[in-house]
């Protein structure tokens, strides 16, 4: 398993709220798959053009690159060619701190988001990526060899992370159990479990 | 070696003997809880893993109750509604709390005998930590996990290092759990705990009610905890006495059990109330530093702090008092039952006369969802648990988190306020 994409550099502490604001959780229509993908991602835009924006510890031109993947979406653009596919979010301490809404998780998958990266992650957050198919992994030293703009290489294999554009170098203390592995080829929690 | 209560209770659902820290391990899940935030969210994913006709793996172990977003605010709640209420005939779960039939989740399932010791509970809400009270492991997870838990009744876990807070001494008077909670949060910072288990002994969290103990495995989370937990006593059996018929048998940690660190605390250190300040939980000031901060909402209430206890609390300063004209109070109760109480032993009169907005159970202004929103550059003080930039509305609001006590006293005078002067 390796995977390589363009990092976004955030900061410390990005909680829940940012991520998808509470007024947004009853919208949408999770029965319409489509539907409830367009209005995920369109509260989460406005979560972090509002709250996020304010906070500081999300650059703003990643803020940019979600307004273009929304209107991407109305334009109906192929997933593939949208602005954040692929790409790598890199964190401070404590990612994804707060509520179980598995909404803050689902918003960064529906960007293109393929693996968040941070200090320290929280568990519900956590188990959400992962279980949607995406990469979590905490890391102590992660966030100092990584700017913005950076192309990162994640090595599930050799469990290392290099920094292509500097040629800086981590190593990973995580070893991830066998069903996880299973898992992720698989598709995520559920397709997974659909199989098994 | 011998293991903690966590590690005993993980061993015992995953039918092993023991277990580490680290390990990754199957277990039994005893208990699922979901609410109108995430319900239908979770019913949606348990069709797409089992078809449009799957069965639930147990009827009775599932808990639904509605409290976020009551009464309906939108036609989009008052769909997920009527979606979760035909999920509930469909399937015929036993266990559904509706409007009016319940209250905020964590309460209902603590006050109806839902939570027993030894046994695992998962629910779609980040604050199920709070069951750890009764000798349980209690954890939040997202949809996708519950809809694998509704079709098998298991889950995974990651076994956590246990980190032990100690806590000894008497609580000054004005000095509340929440205060002590605040107190340990400021101590550990918002990671302090993160993938851990953060469980709290010493001789002043057992001299504290069930109600004041859950304050602090309620905001476990706060820490990043994965569960909060005490090792139950006898006042955990009393409190279950004439709330559930089912048998149980308590799991305690062993005496020689490693803890991966120990906290200790002394009471009589928190010499007054405190206060956590914008944007966390553990930006945590003495209540003097920020007297005389303006405020123009306050809020009691929340599965943190809306007990009945609570109540009596704010009703003892509020008596003989009326909110300040620049401030708007709001109390509510976390469940009927405490509703009941309150209307039983007059304090309802007490909240009406003193000019505080009163409404049935509802996680009400804690965070944005349908009442109590905050506008631009508004400031709450609030019983709740979290003070995250636009959580409870605008951006620009800011939210300060107290007890009861501190809360009630700041909306008489409409600025931060040490309550003991009107105890």
């Amino acid at each position: 398993m390796i995977i390589e994409g363009q990092v976004w550099r955030f900061g410390k502490d990005i909680d829940t709220d940012e991520l998808f604001a509470g007024r947004f959780i009853m919208v949408g229509d999770e029965r319409d798959p489509e539907a409830y993908k367009r209005s995920i991602i369109k509260g989460a835009f406005e979560s972090l053009s509002t709250i996020g924006k304010g906070n500081k510890n999300i650059p703003d031109e990643f803020i940019d690159a979600v307004s273009r993947v929304v209107s991407g979406y109305n334009k109906d653009v192929h997933e593939d060619k949208m602005a954040l596919k692929g790409h790598i979010i890199i964190a401070g301490e404590n990612f994804g701190i707060g509520s179980s809404r598995q909404q803050a998780a689902e918003a960064l998958r529906f960007f293109g988001i393929s693996a968040c990266l941070a200090e320290t992650i929280h568990r519900i957050f956590f188990r959400n990526f992962w279980n949607l198919n995406g990469i979590a992994i905490d890391q102590r030293g992660i966030s100092s060899i990584f700017e913005t703009g950076d192309i990162a290489r994640v090595d599930l294999q050799q469990y290392t992370v290099h920094n292509l554009t500097s040629k800086k170098e981590i190593k990973l203390h995580i070893k991830l159990p066998a069903e996880f592995i299973a898992m992720y080829s698989e598709g995520g929690l559920i397709p997974y479990h659909k199989k098994h | 070696m011998g293991m903690t209560i966590v590690e005993r209770i993980l061993a015992t659902k995953a039918r092993r003997d023991k277990v580490v820290p680290g390990e990754i391990v199957t277990v039994d899940v005893d208990l699922s809880m979901t609410h109108d935030a995430l319900g239908a969210h979770t019913i949606a994913k348990f069709k797409e893993l089992t078809g449009e006709h799957g069965k639930v793996w147990s009827k009775d172990k599932i808990v639904v109750i509605l409290d976020h977003y009551v009464p309906s605010n939108t036609i989009d709640t008052a769909k997920k509604v009527q979606n979760i209420e035909s999920f509930v005939e469909e399937q015929k779960l036993t266990n559904y709390h509706g409007i009016g039939k319940g209250g905020i989740c964590h309460k209902v399932l603590l006050e109806k005998g839902y939570v027993t010791p030894g046994k695992i509970i998962a629910g779609t809400d980040s604050h199920t930590t709070t069951h750890g009270v009764m000798g349980a492991f209690a954890i939040g997870v997202g949809v996708d996990d519950m809809a694998v838990i509704w079709k098998t009744g298991r889950t995974w876990e990651r076994v956590p290092e246990t980190l032990l807070v100690e806590v000894n001494g008497k609580l000054e008077e004005g000095v509340y759990s929440k205060d002590l909670m605040l107190k340990i949060l400021n101590t550990l910072g918002v990671d302090g705990a993160i993938q851990k288990s953060l469980q709290f002994t010493g001789d002043t969290v057992y001299s504290l009610s069930i109600d004041s103990r859950s304050v602090l495995t309620n905001m476990a989370i706060e820490a990043g905890a994965t569960n909060g937990i005490i090792d139950p006593d006898e006042k955990v059996v009393q409190y279950l006495e004439g709330r559930t018929k089912k048998e149980y048998s308590i799991i305690h940690g062993d005496e020689d059990a490693n803890y991966e660190g120990i906290v200790k605390i002394k009471a009589f250190d928190i010499h007054e109330p405190l206060v956590a300040a914008p944007w966390s939980p553990a930006n945590v000031k003495k209540v003097s530093e920020l007297k005389g901060t303006k405020i123009n909402q306050a809020f009691v209430g929340s599965c943190t702090n809306g007990r009945f206890e609570d109540l009596q609390t704010v009703a003892q300063i509020l008596k003989g008092h009326k909110v300040a004209p620049s401030c708007r109070l709001i109390i509510i109760p976390a469940s009927q039952e405490v509703f009941k109480e309150a209307a039983e032993n007059g304090l309802l009169k007490i909240f009406v006369e003193s000019e505080a907005f009163v409404s049935g159970p509802t996680c009400g202004p804690c965070m944005e969802t349908h009442m109590g929103i905050l506008g631009p550059e508004d400031v709450m003080i609030s019983s709740a648990n979290r003070n995250f930039r636009g959580r409870a509305g605008d951006p620009t609001a800011k939210i300060f988190l107290a007890s009861p006590a501190t809360v009630a006293a700041s909306a008489i005078t409409g600025q931060i306020t040490d309550p003991r002067k009107y105890l």
